[in-house]
């Protein structure tokens, strides 16, 4: 419950206070975008399954942002930025796509 | 299950069959360790009996509320800056707007200028028994060469494009398709025709045509003396009668006509009791010096056409 209203208030401060993003960071954010997603669906699919756990929830979604800002900052500086930036949300798009099906199979059996 | 070797994630499989899909281990791990392995760790320590702090609950909604400040944060950047290049580009077309006003502002302030300079000096020639002679001669020349405005019977030549073509919405680099539409050749044949068949003046949309002007063409748009003419087209014509109609439809022009019908382009050959058409934007010589008796190199300044 209180966790959820810390969901809100993240959406909420995003929403009031418009933080502007650096431009040195703003390649690494639709990543970051990304690997959030993922960490969110990968959340949700613990919890259906029961297995949830915050603390693992927590350092995931951290690590994740991190290591893909981490690959892509890493490429930038070896001239194969973009194509492991497409690496990066491949490998993240499989992952929240088998996550959302692994979801739906829990609430609609099917 | 614990006799597999490789991958460290093994599932439920029997352990010695090997699965066909083998050779693709990593697309595989992909899909189906789609699951951070971090929970069932975590939930098989829990059933161990580790005990669970309380402090989690804030971990986890600071957590979720960098998610959501990350969430929101992209998607009020990307539509800002969304928004922002919308704004650049009203932006430019109101300052095209504005400039493409200014300009006829000040080419209407040229014609009223130009016409007046003439009234001036048609009446300073006027003055004299020879600048009588030249007055008269100068309002001929200028009726032919363009300079003036002249009247007269005539026809109007009017083409319209094929309605059924991309529009303005086509891209005019790609646009191959351009099968309707009046190009700048089909105008120049036109108007050639309309001066073969006897015109005195023509002009164009408006645009008096020259000796020195041009038909051209930019992207899909035919420009005369450099400025975008929009169809329909209409070739205004000042002749005899009795004969221009006849002799421009009977002859090559006619049956360019009927080619053009042929891409969707309409068209309508009239005769008209009286045209007016209005002087040429700019009849200056830079280079050229007028040998003629009566006057050494005009001092005209016009603006570059």
């Amino acid at each position: 419950m209180i966790a959820a209203i810390g969901l809100v208030l993240g959406i909420v401060a995003g929403l009031f206070l418009e933080p502007t993003v650096p431009t040195w960071l703003q390649p690494y954010l639709p990543i970051a975008v990304v690997a959030a997603l993922d960490a969110v669906f990968g959340g949700l699919r613990a919890l259906l399954d029961g297995i949830f756990d915050d603390r693992v929830f927590v350092v995931s979604f951290i690590a994740n942002v991190l290591v893909a800002a981490l690959i892509v900052y890493l490429g930038d500086q070896l001239g194969v930025g973009t194509q492991l930036s497409t690496g990066v949300v491949v490998v993240l798009g499989i992952r929240i796509f088998s996550n959302a099906a692994a979801i739906r199979r829990q609430l609609f059996r099917a | 299950m614990a006799a597999m070797p490789a991958p460290p994630a093994a599932h439920d499989q029997p352990a010695g069959t090997t699965r066909r899909d083998d050779s693709m281990s990593l697309l595989r791990n992909l899909v189906e360790d789609s699951l951070d392995e971090g929970y069932a760790r975590a939930a098989s320590r829990r059933e161990d009996g580790a005990p669970r702090s309380r402090t989690t609950v804030w971990v986890l909604t600071g957590g979720l509320l960098l998610v959501g400040l990350l969430l929101t944060t992209a998607f009020v950047q990307t539509r800002e800056r969304a928004g922002s290049a919308q704004e650049a580009r009203d932006a430019l077309v109101a300052e095209i707007e504005d400039r493409a006003d200014a300009n006829d502002r000040a080419q209407r302030q040229l014609d009223r200028l130009r016409a007046a300079v003439q009234r001036d000096q048609r009446n300073a020639l006027e003055l004299t028994g020879t600048g009588a002679a030249l007055s008269d001669r100068l309002i001929r020349l200028e009726g032919v060469t363009g300079a003036a405005p002249v009247v007269g019977p005539g026809m109007t030549v009017r083409l319209e494009e094929a309605a059924d073509d991309g529009g303005a919405d086509v891209d005019p680099r790609t646009d191959q398709t351009d099968d309707g539409r009046v190009t700048d050749r089909d105008l120049q044949t036109v108007v050639n025709e309309v001066w073969a068949a006897g015109a005195e003046a023509v002009a164009v949309n408006g645009q008096r045509l020259t000796a020195l002007s041009a038909i051209r063409s930019a992207g899909d748009a035919v420009l005369v003396d450099f400025r975008p003419l929009n169809p329909p087209y209409v070739v205004e014509a000042v002749g005899d009668p009795d004969t221009l109609r006849t002799s421009f439809v009977g002859g090559f022009g006619g049956s360019y006509l009927q080619v053009l019908q042929g891409y969707g382009i309409t068209y309508a050959v009239e005769d008209a009791d009286r045209l007016e058409l209005p002087a040429s934007a700019g009849v200056s010589l830079r280079y050229a010096a007028s040998t003629a008796p009566s006057g050494g190199p005009t001092d005209e300044r016009d603006d570059k056409k």
